[in-house]
């Protein structure tokens, strides 16, 4: 019963907030209260206990708890973030549709198939969402916008096509099914690569990501990075437990694995080095961090795996506090949109903290959370070898190096604030005829409270990621295909 | 020639999946996706483990293909309706004087295009990328036989080729969705037909009934998705020609 009310509570909610998509705040209050709701559900949730549903197993282990949990708190704080900085008319009930799709994902882990479908179906509501405008807009929705949209619906279902695939191969090679086929793990191991490639934006199938940093609204930002891409991953960690025999076959496959994650961390970090715009840069470093995360997955050791999966659950963090720190950068200050502004640290002092905090620990640079992951798994990178390891130091550095000059551009310049002349009174000169004092407006002070709160959260973490790392490392432990 | 022999069903999916590569007027392409699946629900009836479940009119017919059936209409209908009045108008009150001048010159733009003459060099590509798709879904389901029948096998390979060609040799939004509901109905075909192991699952054949409804679920998303994008890049540049969007 808890469990239909998992999936089905969020689903009909939607509907109710897009029946009421006009009246914004009245939307927000109805979608945080029933994004609490769901994490009080899921908190009460026993784990490790299957239910039957419509021929379907639905499970919650302790990992894919305190995933959903982190999940649904995303939501939560995404949607209170709308009620400042407007996202989008559909962006409420779009967004607790793709949490309702993403808590039955979570359930549903060993059902691949199924799996694979809501997946999709994630993506088309994220789709809906991208291309979205706030409630009496004045502007157009964008070309690049649409043409982002577009891009990322044809990648998804490309990649749902080859997860299908598999899937089938997968279900015809075992034994039993289909007698005398040989396993064809190598096709199917070439497939995942390829499906969860495109759905992790690992290189070359990368090119959407900065494109949904670029064009899309923030929040949506969020939503497609920090919690469909990261349940890509938590279902490909699954997809491998529950058939080991693909990475017991595939010695050779895992290891062009780690290849193609070094691959895109360097190429991520290289790109991200070469963009002038804050966005865009964002979406590179968030492909780096793909990389990273695959190159762990694929030692499927238990010090790469728990870097990963850590790693994983730390960009959820991180991912949230810059796209909000980016929405508090870009907020008008007066000037024409196309002036580029270098004082942003000055102008929004938390936000530019925020931005710089976070942007570091997406880079593993100490003492922030995703030192503790990065340094697992630079660990598993030393164990096979030092020129994986050479890798990913050489592209954290890059990304270091993109992520200085970022702000030496925008962040860090001196102070463009130009103090008013005086000037004299004239003689017959009134009140009316001085112009008015330039006043500008300071961070809202909710925002700047939450990004300070995120900021520090990393920080925690940083300092004591111990009670984490002991959740995640015993769910690593209880793997089938770990390399001892 | 022994013409019983031949699989009409699989030749059925073979025609209907090259007009939609081949040819551009959605006027054709879209009933071609109708007789698509329309055939791909055939070639299911052929297959032995989906039972005819229901009675029609004195024939037997399997719920599963049925509902193919019913999804295949439905997604039709809805692109139809799309091509026929695809046109979304913003709400032009709340626009500022940049948007709406925007609009107006986007208007000019598409009324100065017109409708584009016949040209045999506007089919070139789509041709040779019909003639790729026919070798290879010739050739793959003796190199890499999946399912038990080799019509199946042919018939998944080809939907899988041909919706992703359609989507390389697009030109406009409404063939791209061609395209991707080609290689949804391949989803669907690659998981209804191949052989379920049939452990705990709520149809006797394996299929589970959560994910049909769910394939099915997705195409008609996938329709209104294209629907809603259609109308919206349409109110937007006043056409749905992909090369309009790239500009800058």
């Amino acid at each position: 019963m808890v469990y239909l009310l998992l999936i089905l509570f969020p689903i009909v909610m939607s509907l109710s907030c897009f029946l009421l998509r006009r009246h914004s705040h009245m939307t927000i209050i109805l979608a945080v209260a029933t994004t609490l709701t769901q994490i009080v559900l899921v908190s009460l949730l026993p784990t490790d206990e299957p239910a039957r549903l419509l021929g379907l197993t639905l499970m919650l282990d302790p990992l894919r708890r305190l995933f959903l949990l982190v999940f649904l708190c995303v939501g939560a704080l995404s949607f209170l973030v709308a009620w400042r900085l407007p996202q989008g008319e559909n962006f409420v009930p779009v967004g607790l549709l793709i949490l309702g799709m993403i808590g039955s994902t979570l359930l549903l882990l060993q059902e691949p198939f199924t799996v694979s479908l809501l997946l999709i179906s994630a993506g088309l509501a994220a789709v809906l969402a991208i291309v979205d405008m706030p409630t009496g807009s004045p502007l157009l929705v964008g070309r690049a916008t649409l043409a982002t949209a577009l891009k990322y619906l044809v990648l998804m279902l490309v990649a749902a096509l080859m997860m299908s695939m598999a899937f089938v191969l997968i279900d015809i090679s075992e034994p039993g099914a289909v007698s005398g086929r040989v396993s064809p793990s190598h096709l199917i191991l070439g497939l995942f690569a390829v499906g969860f490639g495109l759905r992790l934006a690992v290189v070359p199938f990368h090119s959407w990501l900065p494109d949904i940093a670029h064009d899309s609204a923030p929040m949506v930002s969020v939503l497609v990075v920090a919690v469909i891409n990261i349940t890509s991953l938590l279902f490909l960690i699954h997809t491998f437990q529950f058939f080991p025999d693909i990475v017991a076959e595939n010695e050779r496959g895992m290891t062009i694995l780690m290849g193609l994650g070094a691959l895109t961390a360097a190429v991520g970090a290289a790109l991200a080095l070469a963009q002038t715009n804050m966005r865009r840069m964002l979406g590179y470093l968030f492909v780096y961090n793909a990389g990273m995360v695959l190159f762990g997955l694929a030692t499927t050791t238990t010090l790469g795996l728990t870097g990963a999966v850590f790693e994983a659950l730390n960009q959820t963090i991180v991912v949230l506090l810059l796209f909000l720190c980016v929405g508090l950068l870009e907020l008008p200050d007066g000037r024409p949109s196309n002036v580029v502004r270098r004082d942003l640290l000055r102008r929004w002092p938390i936000a530019g903290a925020g931005f710089l905090g976070g942007s570091l620990a997406l880079l593993g640079i100490p003492p922030f959370n995703g030192f503790a992951s990065k340094l697992l798994i630079y660990q598993a990178a030393a164990e096979r070898g030092g020129v994986f390891l050479a890798i990913l130091l050489f592209s954290t550095g890059l990304a270091l190096l993109a992520l200085l000059r970022m702000a030496r551009d925008r962040l860090l310049g001196p102070s463009e604030h130009m103090p008013e002349e005086e000037t004299p009174i004239l003689l017959g000169t009134t009140d009316l005829d001085r112009p008015f004092a330039r006043r500008l407006e300071g961070e809202p002070r909710g925002l700047a409270f939450l990004a300070s709160a995120l900021l520090m959260l990393c920080l925690l973490i940083g300092l004591y990621p111990d009670p984490l790392l002991a959740t995640i490392t015993d769910v690593i432990r209880g793997l089938t295909f770990i390399r001892i | 020639m022994d013409l019983t022999s031949i699989n009409w069903a699989a030749v059925g999916i073979a025609l209907s999946g090259g007009i939609i590569l081949l040819l551009r007027d959605w006027r054709v392409t879209f009933p071609a996706l109708l007789l698509n699946y329309v055939f791909v629900a055939l070639l299911l009836t052929q297959q032995p483990y989906l039972a005819s479940s229901l009675q029609i009119g004195g024939w037997g017919i399997s719920a599963i293909v049925l509902v193919k059936l019913i999804t295949g209409v439905a997604v039709t209908a809805i692109l139809t309706l799309t091509a026929l009045m695809f046109s979304r108008e913003y709400g032009l009150e709340d626009l500022d004087e940049f948007s709406l001048a925007e609009l107006r010159r986007a208007a000019r733009r598409a009324q100065r295009q017109g409708v584009e003459p016949f040209r045999f060099s506007n089919y070139v590509v789509a041709f040779w990328a019909l003639v790729l798709a026919a070798l290879a879904a010739l050739a793959l389901p003796r190199l890499y036989p999946i399912l038990p029948s080799i019509a199946v096998d042919f018939s998944w390979y080809w939907l899988a080729l041909t919706g992703l060609f359609t989507m390389v040799v697009a030109g406009d939004l409404l063939k791209i969705g061609l395209g991707l509901m080609l290689c949804a109905n391949c989803i669907d075909l690659l998981y209804t037909a191949h052989p379920h192991p049939a452990t705990a699952r709520i149809e006797p054949n394996g299929l589970g009934v959560y994910p049909l409804g769910l394939l099915s679920l997705m195409a008609i998303t996938l329709a209104l998705g294209i629907a809603y994008l259609s109308g919206l890049l349409y109110g937007r540049l006043k056409t749905l020609e992909l090369n309009e969007l790239y500009k800058r």
